[in-house]
């Protein structure tokens, strides 16, 4: 049969991967290179003049209606600011969020790849993805990306928030770099800035006033803006709120009823309320 | 070798086509129809889907053999992904998976004389498109055609051609989903009768009403099941696709059989 597209995608020779066809493979089928593999034929310690662009600081935290996830908009390469304006939480599909610490390259393509999986196998098997595979898919990718973490220039650590409709209740996951897979009951945080709040969040969720599994959809948010701008205090690295350039961080939320980003508006409200007043 | 010679070669493929439309006759026509907030596919079956997402903004149904169908269903949806992934979701287009993709397939195995043709005739149907809402048929021999407003396969091309009669003058764009509903429902009536149909039997003056009723009352009682979907316009998600639920099927049926 005829080779039938100008990217050498074979159609006649589909479907050749049986019921258990994946979209990573059916890329991979097609010639598609993951960069994660690439090993770089310099060997380390010769001061190469490559310094590569990272992602700080991001946090996820469950309160009263299900998962808050949110990231500062910076990216950084070494001292230098390279953008203040990166959007480090990822829509991934209707109920799951990603937000990336780490090299922004790598994870926009980890991002990319999972969420095409994820609508594949919905329209190619007509039944959504398990919880539990999509979880897996995102930790074959993290391994895969390993030759990068090694080599210092592509690690990709990344936070996963979805809402489990059957427990009906919304899950935070961290990964490590070589793609195991840890849930938490709380509250986590990633990426250069997180060891200045890591402590914070643990000592308010734990002698607070509130826990956060109990705070409403605001005060959560609020909670988040604070814990950012403490990032920022401490950490070069995590941007913070300018008033010149009116960029605030990224704040997203995931229910029952889906992702839901919380608009520049209303952070400019909760901005004025929990920073400036608070 | 029998396919040396011109004429046999011609013979086999007239044979094949005889096989192919036998197999087909009696399939369960599937109506799409664009109306006021987006574009409408539906059909009727015994609880096997027949209906299906292909992409964010285009979907397929299909008269035919279930596996053949499957095929052709995966195959366009692993063009689609691979085009939307390595490219952008508005770079994938029916026109892409219908010329580069079904099209050439299907034709491939019709004409390979010696190996079993597709047995399936499909109808997709893409919502705002570069040059708006659109339908194509695919016919089993990978013969396609577009459609605009409105489109039919059945069992046979008398099958569509009595359904495009029909909703040329029942139905129209501007419509809301319950209209558009009855209207592809009564369509759908018009195929059905047709393939029900012995073949010397077939008229050109269109299908009496009282027909449409009995045919549609008939379905009900042979426990038959409507599927719609619809590509819609105003959704906030991604993918525009979203299959009706029964509630709404039911009551459009209701309301034809009285």
């Amino acid at each position: 049969m005829p080779d039938s597209s100008s990217d050498g995608f074979n159609f006649g020779a589909l479907p050749t991967l049986g019921p258990g066809a994946d979209f990573f493979d059916l890329l991979k089928a097609g010639g598609y290179h993951f960069p994660g593999q690439v090993v770089a034929e310099v060997s380390s310690g010769q001061g190469s003049a490559f310094t590569p662009t990272e992602g700080t600081t991001i946090l996820a935290l469950r309160y009263d209606d299900g998962v808050l996830i949110a990231g500062d908009r910076r990216a950084t390469a070494g001292n230098a600011v390279i953008y203040d304006r990166a959007d480090k939480v990822l829509p991934i599909d209707d109920h799951s969020v990603m937000a990336i610490s780490g090299s922004p390259a790598m994870a926009y393509e980890i991002a990319r790849i999972l969420e095409h999986s994820f609508q594949y196998h919905r329209r190619r098997q007509l039944t959504e993805m398990s919880i539990e595979a999509k979880l897996r898919r995102l930790s074959i990718l993290i391994r895969d990306n390993l030759p990068m973490a090694i080599q210092g220039i592509g690690a990709v650590i990344p936070i996963f928030a979805i809402y489990d409709s059957r427990d009906e209740a919304g899950k935070i996951f961290f990964y490590d770099a070589l793609g195991a897979q840890f849930e938490v009951t709380d509250f986590t945080t990633t990426g250069s800035g997180s060891p200045a709040i890591r402590g914070v969040m643990y000592h308010l969720n734990r002698w607070g006033q509130t826990r956060f599994s109990d705070l409403p959809r605001e005060e959560a948010i609020g909670l988040s803006l604070r814990l950012l701008f403490t990032a920022s205090e401490y950490d070069s690295a995590t941007g913070r709120y300018e008033r010149s350039a009116d960029v605030f961080p990224t704040v997203k939320t995931v229910t029952a009823d889906g992702i839901s980003n919380v608009d520049a508006n209303d952070l400019r409200a909760l901005h004025a309320r929990f920073i400036d007043e608070g | 070798m029998m396919l040396d010679e011109p004429y046999r070669f011609a013979e086999a493929v007239s044979n094949r086509r005889d096989y192919i439309e036998d197999q087909l006759r009696g399939g369960s026509p599937v109506v799409g129809l664009e109306y006021g907030e987006g574009l409408l596919l539906v059909t009727m079956g015994r609880g096997q889907k027949k209906l299906y997402e292909t992409y964010d903004r285009i979907a397929m149904g299909s008269v035919g053999h279930p596996t053949d169908i499957e095929k052709l269903r995966q195959a366009a949806v692993d063009l689609a992904s691979v085009v939307g992934f390595n490219y952008s979701d508005s770079d994938v287009t029916l026109q892409q998976i219908v010329h580069f993709g079904l099209g050439p397939a299907v034709k491939a195995s019709f004409d390979d004389i010696i190996r079993s043709p597709y047995i399936a005739r499909i109808l997709l149907a893409e919502l705002d498109g570069c040059e708006g809402s659109l339908f194509y048929t695919v016919d089993y021999d990978g013969s396609f055609a577009t459609h605009e407003s409105y489109a039919a396969i059945g069992g046979s091309l008398e099958a569509d051609r009595t359904m495009q009669q029909m909703l040329k003058s029942d139905h129209s764009v501007q419509s809301g989903l319950p209209a558009s509903l009855s209207a592809a429902l009564r369509g759908w009536a018009a195929g059905r009768y047709v393939g029900l149909q012995k073949e010397s039997a077939i008229e050109d003056n269109g299908v009496p009403s009282g027909e449409i009723t009995r045919i549609l009352k008939e379905a009900m009682e042979d426990d038959l099941e409507v599927e719609a979907i619809v590509l819609d316009r105003n959704s906030n998600a991604k993918s525009k696709y979203r299959t009706l639920p029964t509630e709404e099927t039911q009551a459009a049926i209701d309301a034809l059989i009285g």
